[in-house]
Parts: C-alpha cells; structure tokens; sequence
C-alpha cells in the first residue's frame, strides 16, 4: 500500500509539472501583458519605454525558460510568489479565499449527498411511479440549467419576494459559524444542484440494477424488511460508483465555481483566479492553477485510496504483486 | 501680482479675464456645506461603486475606483467647491497669486497640516508631488502629466510657499493643479518607495479626513476618521466600499438598505428602478465623459479623410444615443467638441457642416442623404463595397461593447462589412496601446471641462488619448495659443476654431456625453453630485441622518 501511494504521488507530481508548464505557457500567449495592465490601463496611451521599464522591473523582459525556472525554484520552496495586483504574497491571497471556497464545495455535497443519494434510492424502489417520474424531470434540469443560472435566479427571486442581497462581508466560518452557513447556504445550493442531480441519477441507476440482483431476491426470500434489503443490502453494494463520483465532483467543484462566485460575489478562489486572469497577474494565476490541480490530484488519490476501505477485492488488486 | 482669496475665483472670471486682471476679493467662510440641517456626528457610510481599486496610486492611476477610495485621504492645493463645479475653495493652499505676467503662480500653504503618519506638511512635498506628476520618476506612469505640462520649474520658497512657473500663462492652471487626482503625497514616504518601482500603490498617506484602516481584496475598503485633519474632523466615523461588481446587485443592496450609497451607476433601467424605491435619492448628471469612434489612421484606408468622413456621415446620432445611452448613461450630446452648456459650444450651424453630425437630436440631419453621400465618398476613395473592417472592443463596460456593436450595424448601411473584435481588457489595451487595431469606439472621462482638460488630454496629439496615432502640429499648436491667451474673448474665438480645425480631420469622430447615476439614501447628507464623477468625493462634510 505504500508503495501504491509513493507510485500514485509521483504521477501526481508528473502531472502537476504538466499543468505547471501548460499554465506558465498560456498566460504568456494569451494577448495582453503585465506591464499594460500595471502601467493602468485605460488610462491613456502609455509609451514603450515606459512599458519596457515595467516588463524590466517583473523580469518579463528575460527567456521564458529563465522566467519560468525561477518561478518553478519558488514553487518547489512553497513560495508562489508575489501577486502583481494586490501586492500581497499569493500563499497568503490563497489562504483567506481558500476557507470560503472550501465551505462551499462540502455544502455543495452535502446538500447533494444528503438529498440525492435518498432521492436515487428511493426512485429506484419505486421505479416508474410518480414520484419517480418527478425526480427524472427534476435531475434533467438540474443537468442540464449552468449553476451560475440557478445563482441568478435565486438572487431575482430572492431580492424580488424577500428583499435579500448578498451580504456586505461574508463572515468567515471560524469566526461565527451560524452566520457563516446561512450566508454561503444560497451559493452552495445553486452550485450543489448539478451534483444533487447526477448523484441522484447515478443512485438510481445503480440501484435499479443492484435490486435486480439474485442476492436481493434472497434477502427478500429470507423474510428481512424492505429498508433492511434495499439500505443495507442494496444500497451498500451500490455505494462504490456513487462514492467515486461524488469524490471527482468534490475535486472538480473547485475548479467550477468560478462564475458563481461571481454571481454572489464571494470572495472565493474562482473570483482570485478571473480577477488574476483578467489582470495578467502572472503569479497568481499560474499559483492558483497548481492548487487547484493539486486538490484534484490529490483528491483522485484519496477516493482510489478509499475504494481500497470500502472494497476489499479492490485493496488486493492494488497490492504490488 | 494679483492674490486670490477663497470664494473667488470661478470658471466665469477665468473666461472674463486674463490671468493679471483678476480683482482680489475676500474669502467667504464656510461655504454652503451643511446647510439647511444641523449635521449629525458619528455613523459608517456604507458604499459601493463597483468593484476593487486596482491600486491607491492617485497619480498613476484614472479610474474612480481608486479614486473614490482615496479622494477622503488626500487633499489638493485648491479643491472644487462642493456646491458649485465652476469654482475653487482653499484645499492645502489658503491662497495664492499670479504675476502680472501671469507667468508665476505662487501658493501659499496653510500651517501646521498633518499627514497621516504625523509628518507635517511642508512645501517640499508639494514639489514632489508635482514634479512627480509632469515629470514622473523611471517606474512611475502618469496619465495627467500633460495637464501640468505648462509648468517649466517648481520650487520651495520656503516651508510654506510654493512657486510654480509656466513655459506660458495660462488661465485654467489652477484648476488643473485642482484635478481631484492631483493630490499631495509625502515625500518622505513616496520617494523610496518609487524608487523602488512600487509607488504608493498599497498605501495611502494624505492629508485627508479619513485614513486607510483596512483594505481586504474582494471584501471592503475602510477608512476611518483621521481626527487631526486641517479643515475640522469629519462628521463620519467610519466610510465603507464593498466590491460589489454588478449594477443590479449594487442596486439589490440599496433597495435592502444594506449600503447606504452608490456613486456610480452607469445603466439606466437599474436607476429607473431605485428611482421608484421611497427612501432613496437617485439621480444622473451629464459628465465630462465623451464616446468618440477613433480611426487608426495608420491603417489604410483610414488615412484617408474621405473614408473617415464617411464612417462619421453613416452614423445616426440619435439612433446611438437612444441605443446605447440606456445601456451605458451615453444620453447626452452636445455642439462641439466641448461639454454640453459649454460656453465654447459651436452654434448648430457650424456643427452641422461636419458630415454626420447633423443627425444629432434636433439638428434635422438627413441620415438617408448622409448615408447616401458617404458611399460616393467610400466610392471616391476607391474603397470597395463590403470593405471589411473591424471595431476593436473592450467587451466588460457597456460604453465600449454596446457602442462598437450599435455602430457596426449602422455601418452596414453604407456598405462596409464591420465586425466587432470584443476582448477582455488586457488583451483590449494591449492592442490599443500598440496600435493593432482598425478602429476602436472609446469611453473618455475626464475632469473638469475647462478646454485645457478636455482638448488638452482628448484632442491634441500629445494629450494621452491619441489612440489613432494621428500627428497635426497646426492643432497642437492652435491648443497651446489659446491655452495661452489672456484676452478671453479672443480665447473663446480660438477654442472655437480648434474645435473647427479638429472636426474638419475626423481623427475622432464623437458621438455622444455620458451622464453618470448616482443613488443614495436619503439618510445620506451633505453630498452634492457635481457634473463631474470626480469632484466632490471627498466626504469630509458628507453626514447620516440616522
């Protein structure tokens, strides 16, 4: 097993360097430089000298091997640099976004988790009634409406029946959790909506098949109750697939909140990465991209991990031979 | 030499007189802030203008989000008087006189003025800070180096006076010395820090009523009151910006009476709203803001006045203004180059033998003919019929976005294929600072609009907005001699004929003024929305009824 994990964390390192390099690249082709926008764009024409001057004071004016060796040299210190917009080191401009971001996401899933799982176990057991027929119309449009839809909507709704706008100051949760919550509550729903939805889906489906199966109709053919069949029996053995899943959206969540956080503007990592982009803050772009790989990557290794917990055959099948 | 004392010196007297001629008067005190009701001490004015300062580098910088910010901190020499744009008041200077020659401008400096780290004021920083707007150090850009770009030396005369001396006289000068981003800075603190190429972009030290507590990228912008303030402490306790981005969720916020004030909203439908909401003011004043269409005119076939021309004569100027005005505050119009009410406004005659300006509103323009007359001049030029050309397009701020998309379909109608080529702001800059682009519909806010700063910075080759890259040294000459000239009625001849002169070259084609909204509860007192976005945002009488 340890040996699976140093494998695993060396192929993550592998593609952390990809993402790292592909990042560097692109903020370097897109059109638009560092120095027009700290030089104060709109603000006239700006002569060349002076935009020399700046690209000279960032380093911009070195080989881009040179550029992106120092700042890889930073990277494998920890240091992600200094971010051109605010000033502020971009670890620490991570660090105070990150918590709101991360408070999000779990109650993304949470509110998936907790609706959709019962929701796709439920439907399953009563496939083709009603109420079934309901949850499909229902998972369709969560798949199919963008989140930041549903962000908008909600604000409509909310500030036209109720008079509610996003708060002023988003609290963070240490410091009053109560607040904290019921505050991210509404961007947490319009970005969990997606995930309720295919979390549901996908526990249908996967019930529907595994009710089907003949150690079911044993259980059954043994007197147990229905709950005791369908939750533990059933749903159980379901569990792998849908756990895989909700561990990809988990990762992939934090790198799509982009334009909800935007919607409700919460001072989250999505707005820190459009603001970065939007400014050619080199560094704080190409730092922000790292981490979201690297929750991905490391979330990717945490659920293959954890598929070893849940499934013994699994555990055995990762064992070097 | 002349002495000019507080409450004296308006935009009237400037255009009456020569810059020798002006009677000394006697201050008046306490000028119409806070009139009608007692104010009220204490209380946070909670605001929100749109979203992050980029920085607190007054000078280096030209948005109002920055500027909104740091205008409570700062003080200028003169300030505008809060009541009425076309005077100044006593700011860091308590007076100051002209020569004779109107060639020397001396300021004499209020005592004992702290800044906010406790250093004190002295006239060595107002040098500095001068000198590092006209003549910025290496690192340090100023987009406002043109506005002071009459003064040949500023010196201390002594630890309260400043002499400053013109290359000519010139009558709008204290006013642009009074650019509300003209602020003085601490030499002390500024100078090590631009030599170090950072500037005072993450910290602001003025003079001001309030000082920075607190600034959280994304979140809030604080300042409290700084007690030692020269003119008086502040009536508010704390001013709070949130980066709230969208209109509609800034006007969200003012409808729950989460924020107590907006001073910047651009879309009308979302002022339309707040202006039904009992409990709140909301209002839209015409500001030295202008929509221009820039040709390239090193692109072929821009270089050719006819093709320009043209492009001027298939516009329907009301067409646009009723298009886009809602969607960007381009309401207003105005004959000339100058603002609307401008005393140097051509008469509707002279405007309308430019091509297309007769389709301004009420000028009773043919756009049929226009449109007609513009393709036998594409066709003089030898441009041919579906000629691609493209609008380049800054695709975040409706001034931009939404007058590039109106304008390339009026443009279809006299047969040219124009595209819009939308970006993001950095991409759009880079390419309009280069020079890469065919054409480019622009948004301009300027302040003041004495003809100094609006054909000084819009309209000369040399003024910071020449984007088309266009060259006519009998314009920029034209400028400087009325920019010079003491004898106001000869000026106003002047002004006049440069308009003229520059409306003949299509190097700029305008299209319309911008307004600017405004709204705020009714708790709010004490602020005046001047017919200038960046006048009067110093806050320091501003007070809540609550």
């Amino acid at each position: 097993m340890f040996e699976y994990v140093i494998q695993r964390l060396a192929t993550g390192f592998v593609t952390l360097f990809g993402v790292a390099v592909i990042v560097f690249l692109v903020m370097r082709v897109i059109p638009g430089d560092a120095a027009v926008m700290l030089t104060g764009a709109g603000n006239g024409v700006v002569s060349e000298s002076e935009l020399e001057q700046v690209r000279r004071n960032l380093g911009l004016d070195q080989p881009l091997l040179v550029q992106f060796a120092d700042w890889a040299g930073k990277v494998a210190v920890l240091d992600l640099g200094t971010s051109l917009r605010t000033g502020n080191p971009v670890i620490e401009d991570i660090a105070r976004r990150f918590p709101y971001t991360l408070q999000i996401v779990v109650m993304a899933m949470l509110i998936a988790v907790f609706l959709g799982v019962p929701a796709g176990v439920l439907s399953a057991r009563y496939a083709g009634a009603w109420g079934d027929r309901v949850l499909q119309a229902v998972t369709v449009i969560g798949l199919a409406a963008p989140s930041f839809w549903i962000g908008l909507l909600i604000i409509l709704g909310l500030v036209t029946f109720f008079q509610w706008s996003a708060p002023l100051f988003w609290e963070p949760f240490w410091v009053s959790p109560l607040k904290s919550i019921s505050q991210l509550f509404w961007p947490a729903l319009a970005v969990g909506m997606r995930q309720l939805a295919l979390i549901a889906r996908m526990t249908r489906s996967i019930m529907n098949e595994v009710l089907g199966e003949d150690y079911i109709r044993t259980a059954r053919a043994k007197g147990l109750s229905e709950r005791r069949v369908v939750f533990h029996h059933g749903l159980r053995n379901a569990l792998l697939p849908i756990v895989t899943l909700i561990g990809f959206e988990f990762a992939a969540l934090f790198g799509g909140l982009i334009i909800t956080e935007a919607v409700f503007s919460v001072p989250g990592l999505g707005q820190y990465v459009v603001a970065s982009i939007l400014n050619r803050d080199y560094p704080a772009a190409q730092g922000i991209v790292l981490i979201l790989a690297s929750i991905v990557v490391l979330g990717n290794l945490a659920i293959d991990l954890l598929y070893g917990f849940l499934d013994p055959r699994a555990r055995v099948s990762q064992a070097p031979a | 030499m002349k002495q000019f004392l507080w409450g004296t010196l308006n935009r009237r007297d400037v255009i009456k007189s020569g810059a020798g001629a002006l009677a000394a008067t006697v201050a008046v005190p306490g000028i119409g802030w806070g009139q009608g009701q007692t104010p009220k001490r204490g209380g946070i004015l909670r605001t929100s203008n749109g979203g992050d300062p980029p920085d607190f580098d007054l000078h280096q910088s030209a948005t109002y989000l920055t500027q909104f910010v740091c205008s409570p901190c700062y003080s200028t020499l003169l300030r505008i008087d809060p009541n009425d744009v076309n005077k100044l008041v006593p700011d860091l200077a308590e007076k100051y006189d002209v020569s004779a020659d109107g060639i020397t401008v001396t300021f004499h400096l209020r005592a004992n003025v702290p800044f906010h780290n406790g250093s004190m004021l002295t006239a060595d920083d107002v040098v500095f800070s001068l000198d590092r707007i006209r003549k910025p150090p290496t690192g340090i850009v100023s987009p406002r180096r043109g506005l002071l770009g009459n003064i040949k030396t500023v010196v201390a005369k002594d630890a309260r006076t400043v002499v400053v001396t013109l290359n000519q006289p010139q009558l709008d000068f204290p006013f642009l010395v009074s650019n509300p981003f003209n602020v003085i800075m601490p030499r002390a603190v500024a100078e090590p820090l631009d030599a170090k190429g950072q500037g005072m972009k993450r910290q602001i030290v003025g003079t001001g009523a309030f000082k920075l507590s607190q600034a959280v990228d994304g979140q809030i912008y604080e300042l409290e009151r700084f007690d030692k303030y020269f003119g008086g402490p502040a009536y508010l306790d704390k001013i709070q910006f949130f980066p709230i981005k969208g209109e509609v969720e800034r006007s969200a916020a003012l409808q729950g009476k989460r924020i107590d004030a907006s001073f910047f909203i651009a879309n009308e439908s979302v002022l339309a709203t707040l202006r039904k909401v009992p409990g709140v003011t909301s209002l839209r004043r015409p500001t030295p803001t202008f929509i221009n269409l820039i040709p390239n005119v090193n692109f072929k076939p821009l270089d050719d006045v006819r093709v320009r021309e043209a492009i001027s004569l298939g516009i329907d100027r009301t067409a646009f203004i009723k298009t886009v005005g809602p969607l960007a505050g381009a309401f207003y119009h105005s004959l000339g180059l100058m603002p609307l009410d401008s005393p140097y406004s051509l008469t509707a005659d002279q405007v309308k033998q430019f091509g297309g300006y007769d389709t301004l509103p009420e000028l009773g323009g043919s756009v049929e003919a226009n449109r007609k007359r513009a393709m036998e001049l594409l066709e003089q030029a030898g441009v041919p019929k579906g000629f691609k050309l493209v609008i380049l397009a800054r695709a975040d701020i409706p001034a931009f976005r939404d007058s590039s998309i109106n304008i390339s379909s009026q443009l279809k109608n006299i047969g040219l294929d124009v595209t819009v080529d939308s970006r993001d702001a950095g991409a759009f800059y880079a390419a309009e600072n280069k020079g890469d682009f065919q054409m480019v519909a622009h948004s301009v806010a300027l302040s003041g609009s004495l003809p100094d700063q609006i054909l000084g910075e819009g309209y000369t080759s040399y003024g910071g907005r020449n984007y088309g890259g266009w060259k006519d040294d009998s314009i920029d000459d034209l400028f400087r001699k009325q920019s010079a000239e003491p004898d106001a009625a000869k000026r106003t001849e002047m002004i006049k004929e440069f308009q003229l002169k520059f409306l003949k070259t299509y190097f700029q084609i305008n299209l319309a003024w911008v307004g600017y909204g405004a709204s705020h509860l009714n708790t709010v007192k004490g602020w005046n929305a001047l017919p200038d976005l960046y006048a009067n945002m110093q806050m320091d009488k501003v007070w809540l009824d609550s």
